[in-house]
């Protein structure tokens, strides 16, 4: 070869280069399954996703996944969880006392292998959850499961449990085909070794069965021909990948998927063009925390103190920073919730009242510590620039906060063990019934981390109890919103804000909602 | 050295590169094991509660599951015997049990660890065929246009951000222009090729599923190329430079001299002994690429070893944080043998005797 000949190096370069380009061009053209005909529906979100077995499962990724698969007894519709629904149960009784739930099983359900659902398989999948003491093991805390006749169940409960309807819908209690689990090592105790099994395939008698899973890439869904519920699923196939947020973004608006579940206020605000955007406030509340405990903190156990720093923040300047369709809460129950307190009851700015509160209490030169966990996004917003301006407002109080950041890992230590002066957090609802908000109670399991302990506060207590077994609506509703107005006036807890959420969907999805328990039902989509 | 063994362990024993090789192997082991105790110590160092991470806010409250959590992750055991029980379970081949995932570490690394190397693969292949032409035509075109440019060019490969890269690449190909497909490794709706390798091109190829193989080589081309840039601006300087050392010895001249043709000097002399540096940095340049996959496989939505180490890391899922040190470390070694092994391949002068 003579030199000259080598010139052509690039030449065969750019051959190569252009080959590879046009191959990918041909790939190109498989996007936009969704409008295609072939009834493919690709969700992209960002991953938080364990395990598709229902009963170790209490992720948001996997209610999404679970609700699919599996029916639960009571259901929701849409994003209305105030009025729990029939789903495997057609009907059901509580006891007048609120301890005994009894449900009758829907006549004709089946689970995919073709085989009838029985009261069986309810005591079987229940107690399962219980037994296996994982994530969703809580839910049915001091509930015992029985077998009535072939098609009802009781559930008994040591105290009265008017929220046990409310909590049924989650998808960590779906129906189990019994014999089916039994038989890849399924059982009710820490033994129980069906999860491989439950991770491959399905055992449920839900809309969808399951093709693939994946924990960290994608979770493939079928339609379940023997599924015989009331609403009949659109799309044959489901896809669930694990996108980061910008990608989310440009996927859907590209029509490579058809909806995002994971973008923020900002990254929505540009969209157009056949996308449509639901939004709506999220049912999790971020709060500060004020410890009682004058051992971690001189400043926030003095009652003067707190009534500074809660008159002292600028909610309004902080709702900013949410986005549009972000709100303050009146109380720590998010505003969606049966035993929200009104808005207007929420505390305000009141920079003199701040002042005045800081002069009253016994701190001279108040310091305190502010702890957040550095990399912790919700719904897009940044706890980072959150503490920022909370620091900022306080300083004008004349509180001087220094922000402690640390990695989510290491901070929930310190939080879950008591130990932060002040704490930014944020409670994600178990179950959409006001008696999860008892847990910021004293020797509750969050009022105990901002030293509140048990027995702190008998009458806040007593009421706690009250409210609890309490069954009927509006003594219900009174008692929260007590509870609530009692937390804000010297309670450890300052709620800030329900950031929004914002779904992008393709124009061609419909029956889109919002649910806090299980983000959106896959099953009720339709298209057009 | 004693022979005592049958004629054929006497001559693999005696062999200098079986000889080397044994050796060689023997000294990655025991690094391998320095691998994870070294991984070992410093997840263990991490402040934070493993059971906290992997348990939700309701359950890490009852003592009772954190107690069943700790004991079936053997976390409540002391350190030393937790890692001679680690090390008794890896002779096993159990990479142990990951706490997010409930599953075991090696069935979800016998997923990521082929995404990765696929595109880390495809991306130094491409790189050694364009840096090394890219090198020797720059080389051979010293201080001429096409060598400006191509220095140009490779200075911005090396300095330009990898993840910036990636998300304007993603960006103008996929979102602007429609001709890239998107994330992932296939079109959403196909299903991925029967696993054998855990390359999805050639496991499509061997199940006779074109279709799918197109998509994932499709789905291959913009990460690789993303992944490329930095490597072949490397491989293009170093080739340049060692090319130009070569074609200064007297021996090049010479053999110019007595009048063999250009591609023979090129191929059979230049080529030859400039590769040895090439290959070093080929090397290291595979190890960079294994770390730059991170970004890329986060901006593409590539579920490879990059992402799986993330989050091991972010939830503090020791077992998993512990299979990925152990596979990175596996893999420099390997490719630190392997260049040495070529090295006696391509360079007599350096071969084991």
């Amino acid at each position: 070869m003579s030199r000259s000949r080598t010139g052509s190096y690039p030449a065969a370069v750019s051959l190569v280069t252009l080959a590879a380009l046009a191959l990918s061009a041909c790939s190109g053209g498989t996007s936009a399954p969704g409008s295609a005909g072939g009834k493919t529906l690709v969700v992209d979100t960002s991953f938080n996703l364990k395990t598709a077995d229902p009963g170790r499962e209490f992720e948001p990724t996997g209610s999404i996944v679970d609700k699919a698969l599996y029916e639960t007894l009571l259901t929701f519709k849409g994003g209305d969880v105030t009025k729990p629904l029939p789903g495997l149960a057609s009907s059901y009784e509580e006891s007048p006392d609120s301890k005994v739930l009894t449900l009758h099983l829907r006549a004709g359900a089946k689970f995919s292998d073709g085989s009838a659902v029985t009261a069986d398989d309810v005591v079987f999948s229940l107690t399962r959850v219980i037994g296996l003491k994982g994530n969703p093991s809580f839910l049915l805390d001091g509930v015992t499961v029985a077998k009535k006749d072939a098609s009802t169940v009781t559930l008994t409960s040591e105290k009265a449990n008017p929220a046990l309807p409310n909590i049924l819908p989650n998808p960590a209690l779906g129906i189990l085909n019994a014999k089916a689990v039994r038989a890849q090592g399924g059982t009710a105790t820490a033994a129980d070794a069906a999860e491989k099994y439950l991770n491959k395939s399905s055992a449920g008698s839900g809309p969808y069965t399951l093709t693939s899973f994946n924990a960290n890439t994608q979770v493939v869904l079928a339609k379940n021909p023997k599924y015989n519920g009331a609403q009949k699923p659109t799309y044959d196939k489901i896809v669930l990948r694990n996108v980061q947020a910008p990608t989310q973004k440009l996927n859907v608006q590209r029509g490579d998927s058809q909806i995002a579940l994971d973008l923020n206020s900002d990254q929505t605000a540009g969209i157009a063009g056949g996308l449509k955007v639901l939004s709506g406030p999220s049912s999790d509340v971020i709060f500060l925390l004020l410890n009682l405990d004058p051992g971690v903190s001189d400043a926030t156990a003095d009652a003067k103190f707190r009534e500074a720093v809660r008159k002292g923040i600028d909610y309004k300047s902080l709702l900013t920073l949410g986005g549009s369709g972000s709100v303050q809460p009146g109380g720590v129950i998010p505003s969606t919730f049966v035993g929200a307190l009104p808005p207007g009851q929420a505390p305000a700015r009141d920079l003199a009242g701040a002042k005045a509160a800081l002069a009253a209490s016994k701190i001279k030169n108040p310091s305190v510590k502010l702890s957040y966990a550095s990399d912790l996004t919700l719904d897009g917003l940044s706890f980072q620039s959150m503490a920022e301006r909370v620091q900022a407002q306080l300083k004008e109080v004349g509180v001087k906060v220094t922000l402690a950041p640390a990695p989510t890992t290491t901070e929930l230590d310190n939080y879950r063990n008591g130990k932060e002066q002040v704490g930014l957090w944020y409670w994600g609802p178990d179950y959409p019934d006001p008696s999860d908000y008892l847990a910021f109670l004293p020797g509750g399991l969050v009022g105990l981390r901002a030293g509140s302990k048990a027995g702190a506060d008998p009458a806040l207590t007593a009421l706690g109890e009250q409210a609890a077994t309490t069954t009927d609506a509006a003594g219900r509703q009174k008692l929260y919103e007590e509870i609530q107005t009692d937390l804000n006036d010297d309670g450890a807890f300052i709620p800030l804000m329900q950031p929004s959420r914002h779904i992008v969907a393709a124009s061609s999805v419909t029956g889109l909602a919002y649910n806090p328990v299980w983000t959106i039902d896959v099953a009720e989509l339709g298209a057009k | 050295m004693p022979s005592k063994g049958k004629g054929g362990r006497r001559l693999l024993a005696r062999h200098p590169l079986a000889r080397f090789l044994l050796r060689r192997t023997a000294t990655a082991v025991l690094l391998a094991f320095g691998v994870t105790l070294v991984t070992f110590i410093l997840t263990n160092l991490v402040p934070g509660d493993p059971a906290a991470a992997a348990l939700g806010q309701r359950a890490v409250g009852d003592p009772a599951i954190v107690a069943q959590f700790r004991h079936h992750y053997g976390l409540d055991k002391p350190l030393p015997l937790q890692y001679v029980t680690y090390l008794g379970n890896l002779f096993q081949g159990d990479l142990g049990e990951s706490q997010q995932s409930h599953q075991s570490v090696l069935t979800d690394l016998s997923t990521a660890v082929p995404a990765t190397l696929e595109l880390a693969g495809a991306a130094i292949v491409v790189s050694l065929v364009v840096g090394v032409a890219f090198g020797v035509v720059a080389a051979l075109r010293r201080d001429r246009f096409t060598d400006q440019l191509l220095r140009v060019v490779s200075l911005l490969g090396v300095s330009v951000p990898t993840f910036w890269l990636a998300l304007l690449a993603f960006y103008v190909f996929f979102y602007r222009l429609g001709i890239a497909p998107g994330s992932g490794r296939i079109a959403p709706d196909l299903t991925a090729p029967p696993h054998v390798t855990g390359l999805y091109t050639v496991d499509a190829a061997l199940a006779g599923q074109w279709q799918v193989f197109w998509s994932a080589a499709g789905h291959l081309v913009l990460p690789a190329l993303v992944l490329t840039a930095y490597t072949v601006g490397l491989l293009t300087r170093f080739t340049r430079s060692a090319v130009l050392e070569v074609l200064g010895q007297d021996y090049v001249r010479a053999a110019r001299a007595k009048g063999l043709p250009g591609r023979t000097v090129l191929f059979q002399y230049v080529l030859r002994a400039a590769l040895v540096p090439v290959i070093t940095v080929a090397g290291l340049a595979f190890g960079a690429l294994l770390s730059g996959t991170v970004l890329v496989e986060s901006i593409f939505a590539w579920p490879g070893l990059g992402a799986y180490a993330y989050r091991s890391a972010t939830t503090l899922d020791l077992p998993a944080v512990m299979g990925v040190g152990l596979v990175v470390g596996i893999v420099y070694l390997t490719v630190n043998l392997a260049v040495d092994v070529l090295y006696g391949v391509i360079d007599p002068r350096v071969r084991v005797q």
